[in-house]
C-alpha cells in the first residue's frame, strides 16, 4: 500500500471480488424457496382446423389461461418467462411440443393473471396426425434471476382432445 | 497540519540552503530531499500508516458487504443490498485512499543535515579487474 494509485487499485479489485461473492451468495438463497404455483387452462373454441397445402395439420384455438405464479418471485428474481405448450405423441415423434402462447411477468404483482387469447404462435403438426388427438397443455416457466442460476419448471394439464374431423 | 506549517518548513529549509556554498550544497543531498518531501504536493503515509490503511480497507469492505447482504436479504430487496454496499465502498474510499494525517503518526526521522556532514558517505573502491573470491 505504497502510493495513491496502488491503494486505489487494491481497493477496486477487492471490492469487485467481494461484490462477486455477494452475488453468488444471493443466487444460493434461491434454493431455499419452495414455490407453489397454480394454473388452469380452458380451450374456449377450436377456431380453425385444416390441412394445409403442404400436408401438415394446422389448428387455431382460443384459450382461457389463468395462473397464480406469485410464489415464484424471490428477492433475486428479475422476471418470470412463462409459456404454454401443447404436448402430444404421434407415430412419427414420441414427443411433440408446440408453443402456443408466452409472456414475460416483470413483477410479483403481475404474476396472478387471467387472460383470454387466441394462440400467439401457430399450432402446426409435422404431418397430418391431429384429428382426434389427445394432448396435454403444459405451462412452463423460467425464473430469471438478477444474478446467478435460472430455474425452470412446469405444470402439466392433461385431458384435451382435438376434434375428429376438420372444420 | 495546515498550509502555514508547510510554508514555514519550506522557508526554513531554503534559508538553511541559502547560507551554504555551492560545494556544501552538493554534499548535503538530505536537505534537498527534505525540501521535496515537505512541499504540500507530497503528503505521504509512513510505513505504519500504510499497514493501517490496508487493514482498514479490507475490514471496512468486508463489514459493509456482510451488512449489505443481511439488509438486502431480510428486506427482500436486491437493489437495497447494492446501494448499501456502494455507500460502503464510497466511505472506504474516502477513509483509506487520501493521505490523512492520522496515517502519518510515526513519521520517518530523516537524518539532520548537520549530522550527515559528520558522517560522510564511504567511498566505494573500484579496481579494474576483480575476480570474485568464492564465499566459504
Amino acid at each position: 500500500m505504497h502510493s495513491f494509485s496502488f491503494r486505489a487499485n487494491a481497493l477496486l479489485t477487492f471490492s469487485l471480488t467481494i461484490l462477486a461473492l455477494m452475488c453468488a451468495m444471493a443466487s444460493l438463497t434461491d434454493n431455499f424457496n419452495s414455490p407453489s404455483p397454480t394454473a388452469t387452462v380452458q380451450i374456449l373454441n377450436v377456431n380453425r382446423f385444416q390441412k394445409k397445402a403442404s400436408g401438415d395439420d394446422e389448428v387455431g384455438v382460443s384459450l382461457d389461461i389463468s395462473a397464480d405464479l406469485q410464489s415464484l418471485f424471490m428477492w433475486n428474481t428479475k422476471q418470470v418467462f412463462v409459456f404454454l405448450a401443447a404436448e402430444y405423441s404421434t407415430p412419427k415423434n414420441s414427443l411433440n411440443q408446440v408453443s402456443l402462447w408466452d409472456g414475460i411477468i416483470p413483477a410479483k404483482e403481475d404474476a396472478k393473471f387471467s387472460i383470454k387469447t387466441k394462440n400467439k404462435y401457430r399450432f402446426i403438426d409435422q404431418g397430418s396426425n391431429l384429428r382426434g388427438r389427445d394432448f396435454n397443455l403444459t405451462l412452463h416457466w423460467h425464473v430469471m434471476p438478477k444474478t446467478g442460476k435460472m430455474f425452470a419448471d412446469k405444470l402439466v394439464l392433461p385431458g384435451f382432445r382435438l376434434p375428429e374431423s376438420y372444420r | 497540519m495546515g498550509i502555514r506549517f508547510w510554508e514555514r518548513k519550506v522557508k526554513a529549509v531554503n534559508e538553511d540552503l541559502e547560507g551554504c556554498s555551492k560545494k556544501r550544497r552538493r554534499q548535503r543531498p538530505h536537505v534537498l530531499t527534505d525540501a521535496y518531501i515537505l512541499s504540500p504536493s507530497t503528503f505521504t503515509m509512513d510505513w505504519q500508516g500504510q499497514k493501517v490503511a490496508e487493514q482498514l480497507m479490507q475490514i471496512m469492505l468486508v463489514v459493509f458487504a456482510i451488512a449489505a447482504f443481511i439488509t438486502g436479504y431480510i428486506l427482500g430487496s436486491f437493489e437495497l443490498m447494492i446501494y448499501v454496499y456502494a455507500g460502503g465502498v464510497v466511505l472506504t474510499i474516502l477513509t483509506t485512499i487520501p493521505n490523512w494525517p492520522f496515517f502519518n503518526r510515526h513519521p520517518l526521522k530523516w537524518l539532520d543535515p548537520s549530522e550527515a556532514e559528520k558522517h560522510p558517505k564511504p567511498q566505494v573502491t573500484s579496481s579494474v579487474s576483480k575476480k570474485k573470491t568464492p564465499k566459504k
